[in-house]
């Protein structure tokens, strides 16, 4: 058969493939699809190796090429996939990244307790960590007599604050994760200055007498706030630990692995970002719910969190 | 074997076969992200003016648009089927695993995420450093989730040849040289006619001996004719 004959009569075929690739994907009959695919890269290897003519093998490259993405796509995002990542998969990688999680708590805790009590004790050091006119404003937003807790004067209502909290509070949580790459530096320095700055506020608060507002405005959400950010921030300690001592792996293949490792993290953390923005905006900032139903509600939801990551639903 | 001289990688495939993969250079990529830029801008403009004429929800919606434009554009766009972004798409890229399978949602988010550090110290400088350095232009992003951003190659070539009457070649050839004949007669009518005689008056080599004023483009051509099984004139 000489190499115009193999074109001619197999051309047809090529043919169905490549008008199948212009179909709507859900419509294709995977059987013949298949068929007709596993035939084309038959014919590519025969034509390669036969040297057929260079635009049989070009037409073949492309055809399997478009061909093969659609055969392997892998189909990650069908609602029982995501379901199963958030569930299962983000808690399983939590409880296996346990010691980077516990660094990154103690990068974010200890710089806030430390500055949380040194404002509490002499109030006019918040002003090393912010200026005047922000701290009168976080006074003014926890005081008592506000109408709503928490509201940045010139946001106008409850959906205006959670789309603050969901573009600034998951923007930090995706700082903390990525900047990690930079020999977990970046991570280093996301915590510890998030640390920093949220305990030199709550001191400050505190000492102004608002600490009663100001704990059960936070007390709630921040079961998922500061989880999901410490959660982040571990995630990028192993990303520059990965760097920093890649084991028998070459640097590259190191990172890609802890990359691999740590995305469902990422995902399930930002997840736990919009319910924590959610609750921040609608739940913890009303002045009409007592005090007591806010603890009640938070000590709930520390506990949901608490559950969530320990349990085992399938041994593992 | 010698260095290669374009920047094609082959990937296997478990069916056996060897694919091509030509990945997006730097003013490609560039191009394509301005483009992005431009479309992000442009989506973040119009949602947000026709949100503040809606006005019920205040300012809210306008931040959750602001961070999805920033955070989440290119993740959502890369999990289509296409897996490129619109400027992507415009220049006829797409972005794929580095072993050439279909990318990955995890990959995805990866990479995307990681444009705060190809970002930095500013301008994306290191992005494009990395890009500029690389054979396979991957920056840091794709490099920690393994992608590639390669042309999407979707025009099937046509099978013209030159002109030139068939002809049997007067010495046996090689199958390297066969095919080496085949794709220089394939190449012919994208040459001139000059260039063309210039490539086969190297090329032809003990074909040509006895026929120095011949014109040599036909006789490959002719060759390679014959060589693909069209023997009549």
């Amino acid at each position: 058969m000489t190499p115009l004959e193999f074109e001619s009569s197999n051309a047809a075929r090529w043919g169905e493939l490549e008008k199948l690739l212009e179909c709507n994907q859900r419509e294709l009959d995977p059987e013949r699809f298949l068929t007709l695919y596993r035939m084309c890269c038959e014919h590519l290897a025969l034509a390669q190796a036969r040297g057929l003519p260079p635009h049989v093998i070009e037409r073949l490259s492309i055809v399997t090429g478009r061909a093969h993405q659609i055969v392997y796509r892998q189909s990650d995002l069908g609602g029982a996939q995501v379901l199963r990542a958030l569930t299962v998969t983000f808690p399983r990688k939590v409880r296996a990244h346990l010691p980077y999680m516990l660094a990154a708590a103690t990068l974010l805790f200890i710089p806030a307790v430390m500055l949380g009590i040194a404002t509490f004790v002499r109030p006019e050091l918040v002003l090393s960590v912010v200026d005047h006119r922000t701290a009168a404003e976080f006074e003014h937003m926890y005081s008592p007599s506000a109408q709503a807790i928490g509201r940045l004067r010139d946001v106008g209502n409850d959906w205006g604050m959670f789309g603050f909290y969901i573009m600034n509070n998951i923007g930090i949580a995706f700082q903390c994760y990525v900047t990690g790459v930079v020999f977990g530096l970046g991570s280093l320095f996301f915590l510890i200055s998030n640390g920093v700055y949220t305990g030199a506020i709550a001191g400050y608060v505190a000492a102004r007498g608002y600490g009663g507002t100001f704990f059960t405005f936070v007390a709630t959400h921040s079961a998922f706030e500061l989880t999901a950010i410490v959660l982040c921030g571990g995630a990028g300690l192993r990303l520059g630990r990965s760097l920093l001592f890649p084991g028998r792996f070459r640097r590259l293949a190191s990172l890609q692995i802890a990359a691999r490792d740590t995305s469902s993290i990422v995902f399930g953390a930002s997840v736990m970002l919009v319910i924590a923005a959610a609750l921040e905006a609608f739940w913890s900032s009303a002045a009409w719910v007592a005090p007591e139903a806010k603890a009640v509600c938070a000590a709930a939801c520390w506990l949901l969190v608490i559950i969530f990551f320990a349990r085992r639903p399938h041994a593992d | 074997m010698n260095a290669p001289i374009d920047t094609i990688i082959t990937a296997e495939t478990p069916e056996g076969i060897a694919m091509q993969i030509r990945p997006a250079g730097f003013a490609v990529r560039g191009a394509a992200y301005l483009t992005d830029l431009g479309v992000r801008t442009a989506i973040v403009v119009v949602l947000i003016s026709a949100l503040s004429a809606g006005g019920h929800f205040g300012v809210g919606p306008m931040f959750i648009v602001t961070f999805v434009a920033n955070w989440l554009y290119g993740i959502i766009f890369e999990l289509l089927p296409a897996a490129a972004t619109p400027g992507k798409r415009i220049f006829g890229l797409q972005v794929i695993m580095a072993n050439g399978l279909p990318v990955t949602p995890a990959a995805c988010v990866i990479r995307n995420l990681m444009r705060v550090v190809d970002f930095l110290p500013l301008l994306y400088a290191f992005g494009v450093i990395c890009i500029l350095l690389r054979r396979d232009a991957r920056r840091l992003g794709d490099l920690a989730a393994g992608t590639l951003v390669t042309y999407r190659s979707e025009v099937a070539p046509s099978g013209a040849f030159g002109a030139g009457a068939p002809m049997p070649s007067p010495v046996a050839l090689s199958a390297r040289q066969q095919a080496a004949i085949a794709a220089f007669a394939w190449r012919v009518p994208r040459l001139t006619p000059e260039r063309a005689e210039e490539i086969a008056g190297l090329a032809i080599g003990p074909i040509g001996t006895g026929l120095a004023n011949a014109p040599m483009t036909e006789r490959l051509v002719g060759i390679a004719r014959w060589l693909h099984g069209q023997r009549r004139r």
